[in-house]
């Protein structure tokens, strides 16, 4: 059936379609109304699950840290400073390899006080272990939750689902929630073998010594490396079964293409309307959607941008001390090619300013008036 | 049940992804970490410990709680024979020591014990021990007399009482008036005494209709003759026509005979019977006013009886002594009074009236009811049996100094309330059972004595099976500082449903009509249990060594597994009523 959602009530149906046994969560601005209306569902009995109230963000992972020990699938949603506040508990999460699906609504860190779109939050958790998955519109947050759960069990690391504040969390947009049968027929029930069971009791987590901790890491890696298949497979068969398939990157007009415009998030939206524009003025632009940051495809991006001149990063985030975080992840993947572009950076959009088609026009023009890119990022939009 | 499967693998290529122990961990024996121990232990609920009757509150209300109406009057029937009285006329200090006091308001116990009083199941209360052959005169037929002979009887002697007046029930039949204890309620449960074998002799004044001698003829004695005679206010006119003590209109409303009131009613006192008489003679068609020395805070009487007094017109004024009664031809006409100010406390520790000079005025009134306080009549008694500050001078269990000679109730104690008579009525009758067995009270000891306040169980004398071992000779009595509050959320107590105002004034109707089997449950619900586990699962569910289980047979209680427990003391923390504590190991 086809609704008009926000994003984050997208999210909340996403879960309940999962048939999620527990969720636990603390509110944060822009994430309230997915647990609201999660609590919802379990209260009228929508949702079979147990809802826990915790005290804190640290609380709700350590929650559903422990209810998907004991086997069952779980679901929470946060914020920037409150995914902060999880953090120790983001590396447990992945250590304890927790088929854990998480919605992060990326709002800009605090101080100064801001509830505003922003990605620093969930890229500066890069290291965590989590696969990150990040969406353009209301239909691709359901879609991607509901990919999540199916890609997190399948390889048992947690998966984060990122999407922009209010301009996703809060708007509404036409989203088709496809039935409950159907969902059933993609995403099979969660049955592990070894869980938390008061039967059969052993113990989890516990210390591991210099000799064997460097090969628990390395399966880590190992999952993530073979994420990236599970991901195009988990993604072609959604569309089997619901009619839109999802890969790790969208390519748009990129074959001829000069200048490439890499984006995330609801950037890709009017970044999708002005290379259409350039096309139609002549111009030899594509576009590149990018949706996991990890794993980070790698592949991917130097298929797409093997030759091209110059491959212009759109960052709504900044790592202090060194720069935009995807241009940075770009660059070095780009190092596994020869024929590379030049990569501009341009970190703007921080804490919510628009990213208008307007400024994207402007962000082109000023990659393509140079010859090389002067510094590692340029910013765009500050005020003298 | 997941079956055991040990994970084997060789080479760390084939390790599981996740860190977990290969095998069982069943070996490691977490308790021998331990040097606490948990352990339940049912403790006394300040209930149970308040009540000067001895009922076991807080297993009456539970077996309320679980719609178990029968058993719960059961329970309160092998301590107080009377519940369908206390549960109306009681003072309730079992409420006022109710730890949900500190929460919010207490739990309604004495509507509850009414409840259970007026769905009593038609049955017979049996004797628990085979005929002694013994004997016992019990003298007065009052809540003390009434009690010693119910178990007196209940431990195998046969048992007479001899009453002055022609009704049984002593004050609660003569001092109560029916809109607070009909006289139907008070014949049935009367009636059940009797129907267990107590023969009840009325008319039957000792010292005047039977010579005390007679009393000796039985092989023990329980004088429970109570508080009749009214304390002289000693002001000239008090021989007047239509001084009535308040007592005395009281008694001749309750007997059924004719009455006259006055247009303009003088009331003087503060206690129950003083507001009593008030509320009697103003049913009557009388205009009253009462008339104390000291100030309303200061009265004796139930707070509860006095604002009903209040809401039913009865006026009321405070700091006022009477000086003299003026008559006209004989007859009341009028009382002069004199203005009093509370001056410095006396041996009650209440400030004491002091007059005010020159403050003297006169009240317009044909009718004076002085209620000043009752006295005993010990002309009876023989005089080696000794007396103290006007009453019979006893031991904690009833015994005088006259072996065979007991006594007991507003007769022999300085509380003068209907469960403390109660409770006089079972001292007396464990201690009698002794002596009739040659044995002393003092071997019975500590074992029948509920907390430190001096109420005992003659459940627990007796040794009866379906009460609660409590382990009543604890010191333990549950405060609320030992409770969880976390566990516990306000609950509003529902009003009790009352008769309309008008009616109240205008008949003797019962005024308080009862709770419901809905009220009565939501009551029920408000009780924490203080000190007595309820099967909550609390200890269950938080324990993180899952330690703690259910019997496998179903019974009541935990086990705890000691293999494992740690001593970590969460579950002790997360009992809501305090029913377990930690020990050393």
């Amino acid at each position: 059936m086809k609704k008009v959602l926000m994003g984050n009530h997208a999210a909340s149906y996403a879960a309940m379609r999962c048939k999620v046994k527990v969720v636990a969560a603390y509110p944060i601005t822009p994430q309230t109304q997915i647990v609201e209306e999660l609590s919802e569902m379990c209260a009228d009995g929508r949702l079979d699950a147990k809802f826990l109230k915790v005290e804190s963000e640290h609380s709700a992972l350590a929650s559903i840290i422990a209810a998907s020990s004991a086997g069952v699938r779980t679901f929470t949603a946060t914020s920037a400073n409150g995914l902060a506040l999880m953090h120790e508990l983001l590396h447990w999460a992945a250590g304890a390899r927790l088929p854990i699906v998480m919605v992060n609504v990326n709002r800009a860190m605090a101080p100064g006080w801001s509830i505003w779109s922003d990605q620093t939050d969930s890229l500066s958790q890069r290291d965590t272990g989590w696969i990150q998955i990040y969406a353009e519109d209301n239909q691709e947050v359901f879609d991607s939750v509901v990919q999540a759960f199916k890609l997190a069990e399948q390889i048992r690391l947690p998966v984060m689902v990122c999407y922009d504040a209010f301009f996703l969390s809060h708007t509404y947009e036409p989203v088709d929630i496809p039935d409950v049968d159907l969902v059933d027929k993609y995403l099979p029930s969660y049955d592990p073998e070894i869980y938390l069971n008061p039967s059969d009791p052993r113990s989890f987590n516990a210390l591991v010594m210099p000799d064997l901790y460097m090969e628990m890491r390395y399966k880590m890696q190992e999952a993530m490396d073979k994420s990236k298949d599970v991901a195009r497979e988990v993604g072609r068969e959604y569309g089997e079964v619901f009619g839109r398939s999802y890969d790790l990157v969208e390519a748009v007009d990129c074959d001829d293409a000069e200048t490439v415009l890499i984006t995330t998030s609801t950037t890709s939206s009017p970044g999708r309307v002005i290379v259409k524009k350039l096309r139609e003025q002549g111009r030899k632009v594509g576009l590149l959607k990018l949706r996991y940051f990890r794993p980070f495809p790698n592949e991917d991006i130097c298929r797409v941008l093997a030759g091209k001149k110059r491959a212009v990063v759109i960052d709504r985030n900044i790592s202090f001390g060194k720069g935009g975080i995807w241009a940075d992840e770009i660059r070095g993947a780009l190092t596994l090619i020869e024929d590379r572009p030049d990569v501009y950076c341009y970190i703007t959009g921080l804490g919510g300013r628009d990213i208008t088609p307007q400024v994207i026009e402007e962000i082109i023009a000023d990659a393509e008036s140079k010859e090389k890119p002067e510094s590692l990022f340029y910013w765009k939009g500050l005020k003298p | 049940m997941a079956e055991h499967k040990p994970i084997v693998f060789s080479g760390a290529g084939e390790m599981p992804e996740l860190v977990v122990s290969v095998s069982t961990m069943l070996w490691n024996k977490t308790g021998s970490w331990r040097y606490l121990k948990p352990a339940y232990l049912d403790s006394v609920p300040p209930c149970n410990e308040a009540c000067p009757a001895g009922n076991d509150v807080e297993g009456f209300i539970r077996l309320i709680d679980e719609g178990k109406i029968a058993e719960a009057w059961r329970l309160l029937k092998q301590e107080n024979p009377l519940p369908a009285v206390t549960g109306r006329v009681c003072f309730h200090p079992c409420e006022q020591a109710c730890n949900r006091c500190h929460l919010d308001k207490p739990t309604a116990i004495q509507a509850l014990e009414r409840f259970a009083a007026d769905h009593a199941p038609a049955e017979e209360v049996k004797a628990l021990r085979p005929k002694s052959g013994k004997t016992v005169a019990v003298i007065g037929a009052g809540p003390a007399g009434l009690a010693a002979a119910y178990h007196l009887t209940r431990m195998g002697h046969q048992v007479e009482i001899f009453d002055a007046l022609p009704k049984a029930g002593g004050l609660l039949r003569v001092g109560i008036p029916a809109y607070r204890l009909p006289d139907d309620v008070l014949d049935k449960e009367i009636a059940a005494i009797e129907s267990m074998g107590v023969k009840i002799h009325l008319g039957a004044k000792v010292g005047q209709d039977v010579p005390f001698a007679k009393m000796l003829d039985f092989d023990a004695v329980f004088v429970a003759t109570g508080v009749h005679a009214n304390r002289a206010l000693d002001i000239p006119g008090e021989d007047a026509q239509g001084v009535v003590p308040g007592l005395a209109l009281l008694t001749k409303v309750a007997l059924g005979q004719p009455v006259e009131v006055g247009m303009r009613v003088a009331v003087i006192g503060g206690g129950n019977s003083a507001v009593d008489a008030a509320r009697t003679a103003m049913r009557l068609g009388a205009e009253v006013t009462i008339y104390y020395r000291r100030t309303q805070v200061e009265m004796p009487a139930f707070e509860e009886e006095v604002e009903d007094a209040e809401t039913e017109g009865v006026k009321m004024e405070m700091l006022v002594a009477p000086v003299r009664i003026l008559t006209e031809e004989g007859k009341v006409s009028g009382i002069e009074l004199q203005k009093m100010e509370l001056g410095e406390p006396d041996e009650s520790g209440r400030r004491r009236p002091v007059p005010v000079a020159g403050s003297e005025f006169i009240v317009p009134c044909d009718m004076v009811l002085p209620a000043i306080g009752e006295v005993g009549d010990l002309s009876f008694l023989p005089e080696d049996v000794k007396r103290e500050w006007g009453k019979i001078k006893i031991d904690d269990f009833g015994l005088t100094n006259h072996p065979g000679v007991f006594a007991g109730g507003d007769i022999a104690s300085a509380q003068q309330n209907v469960a403390r008579a109660i409770g006089d009525g079972k001292r007396g009758a464990i201690a009698i059972d002794r002596y009739l067995h040659g044995e002393t009270v003092e071997e019975v000891g500590g074992r029948v004595i509920i907390g430190q306040r001096g109420s005992v169980s003659v459940a627990q004398y007796l040794k009866e099976k379906g009460a609660h071992a409590k382990n009543i000779a604890a010191e333990k009595v549950i405060a609320f500082e030992d409770l969880n509050m976390w566990h516990f959320d306000p609950i509003e107590r529902e009003p009790m449903p009352r008769l309309g105002l008008e009616q109240r004034r205008a008949t003797f109707a019962e005024i308080n009509l009862g709770l419901n089997a809905e009220l009565a449950h939501a009551a029920a619900e408000r009780c924490f249990h203080c000190g007595v586990c309820t099967m909550c699962d609390n200890c269950f569910m938080f324990c993180p060594d899952v330690a703690v289980s259910h019997r496998t047979d179903g019974g009541y209680g935990y086990d705890i597994d000691f293999d494992y427990c740690k001593g970590c003391g969460i579950c002790v923390k997360e009992c809501p009523r305090s029913a377990m504590k930690m020990e050393e190991e």
